[in-house]
Parts: C-alpha cells; structure tokens; sequence
C-alpha cells in the first residue's frame, strides 16, 4: 500500500515537472509578442503622441498584460521617482522582471542594447532603432515558435514516462 | 514462482517504457539520446538478467555437484 502511494508521487511529481517545462516553452512566444507590441505602442507614443517617456511607459503598462507590464510599470516608477538616466532606469527594470518571465538571454541583450539607445536621438533615430530592436525580437521570436512546436509535447511525454521508469526500476 | 513473474513483468515494463522514450526522442531528432537511453535499458535489464541466471548456474552446480 505504501509502495503504491509512493509511486503515486513520483508519477505525479515528474509529470509536474515536464508540464511545467512545456509551459515555459509555450509562454515564451507569447511574451515575445507582447513585447513587440509594447515597442510598436512605445514607437506609435513616441512617434504621433510625443509622450514623455515615464508617460509613456505608464500607459504601456496599463495596455499590456501580467509580466510585460511589471516591467514598463517598474520603469516608470524609476524615471518619476528617482534621479537616474534612462539607461539605468531600463536596466534595473529589465533585471528585477526578467526572472519572472519566460524569456532567455537573447531577448535581454535586445533589450538592453535598445535601452541603451532610448532617449538620446531625436524621433526619427529613435524610430529606426525601435525598428531594429523590433527585426531582432522577430527573429527569436521565430526561433521560440521553432521550439515550441518541436519540444512542447516532448517535455510532456517525458516527464510522465520517466516517472514511470523510475517506478519500475525502484520496484 | 511468485518472484519470476514479478520479474519478468518488470523486464516487460522496463521495454515497453524505453520503447516509448525511444520512439518520441526519435521524433524529435534527438537521435542520440534515444540511443543512449535503450543502451541503458539495455544493461539494466542484462545486469537483472545475469543474476537470475547466476542463480541457475548455483542451483545446477548444488543439485549434481553436491555442495552448498
């Protein structure tokens, strides 16, 4: 009775485990998405509204969704309270939220290079670089998509049947 | 008797779980570790089945050699 129970929870705990892996992996390119909008928002902002950029920001965070908007939340709660650069601002911001979310490395170098571009040319230079950032975050954004597809049901199928080896072998 | 089967449906499991693992490791081109994984299921089971064996092999010797 007690080998049945035990068994129980491994199965359950490594299953766990590989839905949870395949949810990461199908949270990423949804993130990456939300993140291209957030900059074709900051880009439409900057571009026709002329919105300051804690302005801005605020209102990104407003428009998007869980993750995203922590970090234009927490980015605008440093340019309006604290005396730092913009560049400094957008760092602390992308590191305190990058733990939460679901992206890698790749997408955090986009960003920081970007930020380290924000505010400092006038609107039309801004835009380019906007644009670029936005070329990059496409292609991972493909790349995330390519594993997605390919590892998703993988994580899935193998978290339950290494339980159940484990079982097996521990039997 | 009650432990041969018990044994022999661990051996089943144990190939049909490897089976498994091998075919969706396949599928998603991770040739390597599908080998690397039915290699292990492979010796695990061998090593199981070596002891059984070496058990025959003590009963015969102690049935006509007279020892143990």
């Amino acid at each position: 009775m007690l080998k049945i129970i035990g068994a129980v929870f491994i199965i359950v705990a490594t299953t766990w485990t590989g839905f949870e892996a395949s949810r990461h992996l199908t949270e990423r390119p949804r993130q990456l998405r939300q993140l291209k909008s957030a900059l074709q928002s900051l880009e439409a902002e900057i571009m026709y509204g002329h919105t300051p950029l804690h302005e801005a920001a605020r209102r990104l965070a407003s428009q998007l969704s869980k993750p995203i908007s922590w970090f234009f939340e927490s980015f605008s709660k440093k340019l309006t309270n604290s005396e730092t650069t913009v560049k400094d601002a957008w760092e602390e911001s992308l590191q305190e939220v990058w733990k939460l979310t679901a992206l890698k490395q790749g997408e955090y170098e986009i960003m920081k290079q970007f930020g380290e571009t924000l505010g400092r040319h006038d609107r039309f230079s801004q835009q380019k670089q906007i644009r670029l950032a936005l070329t990059h975050l496409e292609r991972e954004e493909a790349d995330a998509y390519d594993k997605q597809s390919r590892y998703e049901k993988m994580m899935k199928s193998l978290g339950f049947l290494s339980g159940l080896l484990l079982v097996i072998l521990l039997m | 008797m009650g432990l041969e089967v018990d044994i022999i449906f661990k051996i089943a499991g144990v190939g049909i779980v490897v089976a498994f693992l091998h075919t969706i490791l396949d599928q998603v081109g991770k040739k390597e570790y599908a080998q690397w994984v039915t290699l292990f299921g492979f010796i695990y089971i061998l090593f199981m089945v070596a002891s059984i064996v070496d058990e025959l092999f003590q009963k015969i010797k102690s049935v006509f050699l007279f020892q143990g």
